[in-house]
């Protein structure tokens, strides 16, 4: 499943989901590792589609999602479960390590 | 060979077989990865951690030959692009070990393993952390290791930048164009940097340099509120919104430690230019020993590793 783009007032509806995680990655056009990340996301997307819905958000589209969450810099990724924030990753991951952490705190969250 | 796999052929175990593995994609794998594929060498390049290395978070550079000032994240592209024209073949995947086996190396990546005949190492290096009190709690929330990537967070904040080489000066002249005030504080008595670079420092309107001073801790509740700091007067305390650090790199030669010999500081060891310990495996760009870490000579060195392969194959 592709990563979909939402803005600011679509977070919340984005991250009330129960059965599974969701992982908002906070970025911006104008971020070299935010462009190297977005084939990372796509390809652990597609292979954690069961898990996790993944949602990318522009922080110029979007500001006042900056100053909600308190990002300080892209790319940011925040997964939530329930509505809450469980796990925040700054930086580039590539896609092992990305994989291996989401995987491991699906299994740790989803019964 | 397959221009979109780079299979040019498979053991008996499923792995692929090459001449030649590039590991990295910043600018010393690119100009490998140029000319390898103008050579028309079987290779493959595993971008690893981070593609187009630390040149794609520099914000501007103007010291490469015959171009006046671009965006580091633009000229990987163009690199990159160019590389590709020639029938480079790229994958997006981490080396995890090399090892020899016989006559090749065998690289074990995320989800494949190649078995080469030749080797180039041009994997950079990562920013190094200082270790003090606050810096991993505050990554992201005040902490950065990249102004061209965060500097906009920052506008009219107040931050401090550590460090005194090329990088910190750059990078701090970046930041100065977006936060009311910046400190830079250095744990020398002069800069590093390209003496340009720090005269235009010392005279930008909203910059202060702090001379043989060190940071002893970052503060803060949710993000960064201050830091305290060693100065020749004694502990000093400032508030500031945000911490830049640019206290040198470390080399990404992990996978590559029983492979070839490493210096004590992690680099790979080069006495005779991009040769390595070993016969058929080379090294290039900020993962060696070079005194001089630009995306010249790391271009440079990437030309001359593929070079060097094309010659051991003949």
């Amino acid at each position: 499943m592709a990563v979909k783009h939402i803005m600011s007032n679509d977070i919340e509806e984005a991250t009330s989901a129960t059965d599974k995680l969701s992982l908002i990655d906070f970025s911006a056009a104008w971020c070299a590792p935010c462009k190297m990340l977005d084939p990372v996301l796509n390809k652990v997307s597609d292979d954690l589609d069961d898990k996790i819905s993944f949602y990318h958000l522009d922080v110029d589209e979007s500001p006042g999602a900056s100053s909600e969450f308190g990002i300080r810099g892209v790319p940011t990724m925040i997964v939530f479960h329930n509505g809450q924030e469980i796990e925040r990753m700054v930086g580039f991951r590539d896609r092992n390590a990305l994989q291996t952490q989401l995987e491991n705190l699906a299994d740790s969250k989803l019964v | 060979m397959d221009l979109k796999t780079g299979l040019v052929g498979s053991s008996s175990s499923g792995s692929r077989e090459l001449d030649l593995v590039i590991a990295g994609g910043g600018p010393a794998a690119l100009a490998a990865a140029l000319y390898s594929a103008r050579y028309d060498i079987e290779h493959i390049v595993l971008e690893s951690y981070q593609p187009g290395g630390q040149a794609a978070l520099t914000a501007v550079i103007e010291n490469y030959p015959g171009i006046k000032t671009i965006s580091g994240g633009d000229i990987v592209a163009a690199m990159k692009e160019q590389a590709e024209s020639w029938g480079a073949v790229f994958e997006m995947a981490s080396v995890i070990s090399a090892d020899p086996l016989k006559d090749r190396i065998q690289i074990k990546a995320d989800s494949s393993i190649y078995m080469t005949r030749n080797l180039i190492i041009a994997t950079g290096a990562a920013p190094a952390k200082l270790g003090v009190p606050g810096e991993n709690k505050f990554y992201g929330r005040g902490v950065s290791y990249c102004a061209t990537c965060d500097a906009p967070f920052f506008r009219d904040a107040r931050v401090l930048v550590v460090g005194g080489g090329d990088s910190a000066v750059k990078e701090a002249l970046h930041l100065s164009e977006f936060v009311s005030e910046l400190v830079l504080v250095h744990r020398r008595d002069k800069f590093r940097a390209e003496p340009y670079l720090a005269e235009k420092l010392l005279s930008c309107g909203n910059c202060r340099v702090l001379w043989n001073t060190t940071l002893k801790e970052i503060k803060g509740d949710e993000s960064v509120e201050g830091v305290i700091l060693y100065t020749p007067e004694g502990e000093k305390e400032l508030k500031l919104d945000g911490v830049f650090m640019y206290v040198g790199r470390k080399p990404a030669t992990e996978p590559f430690a029983n492979l070839v010999e490493l210096n004590d500081n992690g680099t790979v060891r080069t006495p005779n230019i991009v040769h390595t310990s070993r016969e058929n495996v080379f090294a290039a760009g900020d993962v060696t020993d070079n005194d001089l870490r630009q995306i010249v000579t790391a271009v440079s060195d990437g030309a001359r590793a593929a070079s060097a392969v094309f010659d051991l194959m003949q």
